[in-house]
């Protein structure tokens, strides 16, 4: 019997070792885990090509790819992390900004609490008691959580709310925090608010650009990478790809195509 | 419903029980029947992944595998990939945390075959070998198939190891586990609930079998 | 190095048991290895089958060194033609009667294994029982089982722990038969350990006598009995008439002895001097009951008095315990045990011999037994 295991586990090996890791890897920040489907699915129809995505907070990414995970690009979530990657001259060039990222407030239709742009009732609910816990991403890792983080410090929250907060290791994972029923609203990317509104009523309010430094989502290309990988950033840069960035909640950087 | 992460969970488990259980098998017998000196703490070292937090595992794991150690930069340099982030790293990760689910069973069961029945067995001539082959595997058998069975469930549901050795690569390092994971925060919940019923129903099935041919001979 | 056939063996150790141990055993020859728990008996069996550690001295079996601390000599059981038969018979629980024996029988073409382990079962009375695995055996055919598979290797020596002590009283007595009536088929020297002295009666030819690990006589059975060579021997042998005497004086075929305020005379020959202490004892065949109507007048009888103590019955024989009466206790010395002898029930009922009674019996001179005493006893 053992025989029959060693056998069977010895030819998924070589199907294995043939099969899936010729296609190239992409990293992407948790913010684009609905656009960038959409956009290599787009990618592939027009006959670009195959291309494999694993998701994660940029930081970790970043992380990863210094210990040599097999990334062939990164598109970051803000501009640090690829900034870095052009100093130690691990990407060919010094990236490209391919979308402009919006903080959101979200939470569940359910919640006591209500959403407005400058967080007031989130304000109002953390002195009468409706506010108990509050997710947003891991500051240290996540832009997202960074700009939550600077956000709710210019608007006078930072102190009050702290103690409530609810850390999610990246925004995705936050964006469940919001929702669920043990936090009563977070801020999430704003990417991510179609993607939530599919599992329930939500309540959501874009917060002012003006509160946070901006998400110059950048993303940078590792040397030698297959070269469906830069033609996919050139169909990311593209109208097409631009509107549809738009679409899941991204200000485009460059002229997007109409509809 | 993700089967290349349904056929990654397979194989590294299939892997692991093929790879882990022999080595672990003749760690069991030593410890059970030979008393050298830092046998305690050899045993102590043996049963540490039942005690340590996975993140503690995964982290040493990095350490010792990752591209700054001296066993990944040799490992890069012969095949141009990094141990970490791959499926090669996840089955050398999965040989270290499974060491106890492996040899404490087989160890019980080999200290349960009473020492007189090797000596009968010596006096009647047969060889140290034989006395392994005849008597003792025998009689300690419901303990090498529980061994078996723990190795293979454990593996398909192993999770933080996997994650901070492997990372999250489609395709080489993205278990089951991980994909149910990965579902989750991608508000995919149908389809990790799909995904998790299959792996019950595995893991039910494969230590059902084994309980079922393997358990009780020889008593 | 030895090239004589049999067995000879000389043991020694410190740690864990103590060990001097000496004696050889012929081929054909069954030799009792008797002593109480704790005196080496298994680990000397241990050491002859290959199975001890630590000890020096050698182990020589027809011509052929087992064991042989000096040279660096140490053969694996495997190697040695030894038979051990376990106290708990050490069966292979997961094969049957057949397969246990079979697995002794690797010398063997494979073809010929189940037939010659068939034959063995047959040879000890359990045909018809060669499929049955050791859990569905009782207590005497598992020792059976296990004493054919110790014979399938035609073993120079065999060697049987405590064989029948797993058993009850009736299986045991069988068994006992059964194994006086195949060695001496068998032709090989045994050592058979036991503590039950009637086992070592019935079957050695000679008989071993161990305490604290030290050989402290060997010899034929009987003979042991008779005339044990100290007392701790007669102690270890059960012998119940043991005392401590002066010695009085000594002639031609004769030793004169002080004993309760009486001088008693042996026939023995001991070396001590005049005024020395001495051991001595005798068997209760030794002493006999004076008649009430016709007291003994013989020699070399010794005659002495006494007031039974007690009285036991075992069947047709009574055992009399005598308490003799003390002409000259010493201050010094406690009082001695009683005397025990055995007498038909009629006899003791014709003489009036009760509890309470006062009756003379003689101790005959050459059953009395003199021995040098055990310094430190």
């Amino acid at each position: 019997m053992m025989l029959m295991a060693a056998a069977v586990g010895l030819g998924f090996e070589t199907c294995r070792l043939s099969a899936d890791t010729n296609t190239p890897l992409v990293a992407a920040a948790a913010s684009l885990r609905d656009a960038m489907q959409a956009l290599v699915d787009e990618f592939r129809q027009s006959g670009g090509g195959r291309l494999n995505l694993a998701f994660g907070a940029s930081g970790n990414l970043y992380r990863q790819l210094r210990q040599g995970a097999p990334f062939q690009a990164l598109f970051s979530a803000d501009e640090s992390y690829i900034d870095r990657l052009a100093a130690d001259g691990v990407i060919e060039d010094s990236g490209q900004i391919y979308a402009l990222g919006r903080l959101a407030l979200v939470m569940s239709h359910r919640s006591p609490v209500t959403a407005d742009p400058r967080l007031m009732d989130v304000s109002a609910a953390l002195d009468d008691g409706r506010l108990k816990r509050f997710a947003i991403a891991n500051p240290v890792h996540a832009p997202y959580g960074q700009r939550a983080r600077e956000a709710l410090e210019n608007l006078g929250l930072w102190n009050r709310i702290e103690p409530r907060l609810v850390v999610g290791e990246n925004v995705a994972q936050t964006a469940q925090f919001a929702l669920n029923g043990a936090t009563q609203g977070g801020l999430v990317a704003s990417s991510l608010l179609l993607a939530m509104a599919r599992q329930g009523t939500i309540k959501s309010a874009l917060i002012p650009q003006s509160e946070y430094t901006p998400l110059r989502q950048k993303a940078g290309l590792l040397a030698g990478a297959d070269p469906a990988v830069p033609a996919f950033l050139a169909f990311v840069l593209s109208p097409r790809g631009q509107s549809i960035l738009e679409r899941y909640g991204f200000d485009p950087v460059r002229p997007s195509a109409a509809g | 419903m993700d089967w290349i992460a349904l056929r990654l969970s397979l194989q590294l488990s299939l892997l692991t029980c093929v790879l882990l259980i022999p080595p672990a098998l003749w760690i069991a017998r030593r410890f059970a029947w030979h008393r050298f000196r830092g046998r305690g703490l050899a045993e102590a070292v043996v049963a540490l992944p039942l005690v340590l937090p996975p993140t503690v595992l995964g982290y040493y794991l990095l350490v010792a595998l990752g591209g700054e150690s001296s066993l990944g930069q040799w490992y890069q340099s012969l095949t141009g990939n990094t141990l970490v982030f791959s499926f090669e790293g996840l089955v050398l990760a999965s040989l270290l945390f499974n060491l106890p689910f492996a040899v404490q069973p087989m160890q019980r069961a080999f200290e349960g075959v009473p020492v007189n029945l090797r000596e009968a067995a010596w006096c009647s001539g047969l060889s140290n070998w034989e006395t392994f082959w005849r008597i003792e595997l025998p009689l300690a058998w419901p303990g090498v198939v529980g061994a078996i069975a723990l190795v293979f469930a454990h593996t398909l549901g192993e999770f933080g190891v996997v994650l901070m050795v492997g990372g999250n690569i489609p395709g080489e390092t993205r278990t089951t586990a991980i994909a149910i994971y990965d579902q989750v925060q991608s508000f995919d919940i149908r389809g990790a609930g799909i995904m998790s019923l299959v792996l019950l129903g595995i893991s039910i099935s494969a230590m059902a079998l084994v309980f079922m041919t393997g358990g009780r001979r020889g008593q | 190095m030895s090239s004589t056939l049999g067995l000879d063996v000389r043991l020694h150790q410190t740690l864990p048991v103590p060990l001097n141990a000496r004696f050889s055993c012929a081929p054909g020859e069954l030799m009792a290895l008797v002593g109480p728990s704790g005196s080496g008996k298994t680990t000397i069996l241990r050491a002859i089958a290959g199975l001890g550690r630590g000890q020096t001295g050698h182990v020589h079996c027809d011509g052929v060194d087992w064991f042989d601390s000096d040279a660096g000599i140490n053969l694996a059981p495997q190697a040695r033609r030894a038979g051990l038969v376990f106290q708990d018979y050490a069966l292979f629980p997961h094969l049957n009667a057949t397969q246990n024996i079979a697995q002794a029988l690797g010398h063997l073409p494979r073809a010929d294994r189940v037939a010659r382990a068939r034959s063995l079962l047959k040879s000890v009375h359990l045909a018809g029982l060669e499929h049955r695995r050791p859990a569905d055996l009782s207590g005497g055919q598992a020792q059976r089982v296990a004493l054919a598979r110790a014979l399938a290797r035609d073993p120079a020596v065999l060697l049987l722990d405590e064989p029948f002590s797993a058993v009850d009283q009736i299986t045991r007595r069988r068994l006992r038969r059964e194994l006086a009536t195949l060695r001496h088929r068998l032709g090989c020297a045994t050592i058979l350990v036991t503590h039950d002295l009637d086992e070592a009666l019935e079957l050695a030819d000679r008989m071993v006598v161990l305490h604290r690990g030290e050989t402290l006589q060997t010899g034929v059975p009987a003979e042991m009995l008779r005339k044990p060579a100290n007392a701790i021997v007669a102690r270890l042998l059960d012998q119940r008439n043991l005392f401590t005497a002066v010695v009085a004086g000594h002639e031609p075929g004769l030793t004169w002895i002080d004993w309760a305020g009486r001088r008693l005379q042996s026939t023995g020959r001991i070396d001590l001097p005049i005024g020395d202490w001495v051991d001595w004892m005798i068997p209760a065949a030794g002493v006999l009951l004076h008649r009430r109507d016709r007291p003994s007048r013989g020699e070399r009888e010794n005659p002495v008095q006494g007031r039974v103590s007690k009285v036991v019955s075992l069947g047709e024989t009574l055992w009399i315990t005598l308490r003799v009466d003390q002409t000259d206790p010493s201050p010094r010395r406690p009082l001695e045990h009683p005397l025990t002898f055995s007498l038909p029930e009629h006899v003791a009922r014709r003489n009036d011999v009760e509890v309470g009674s006062s009756i003379t019996v003689s101790l005959l001179a050459d059953s009395l037994h003199l021995m040098t005493p055990v310094t430190g006893r």
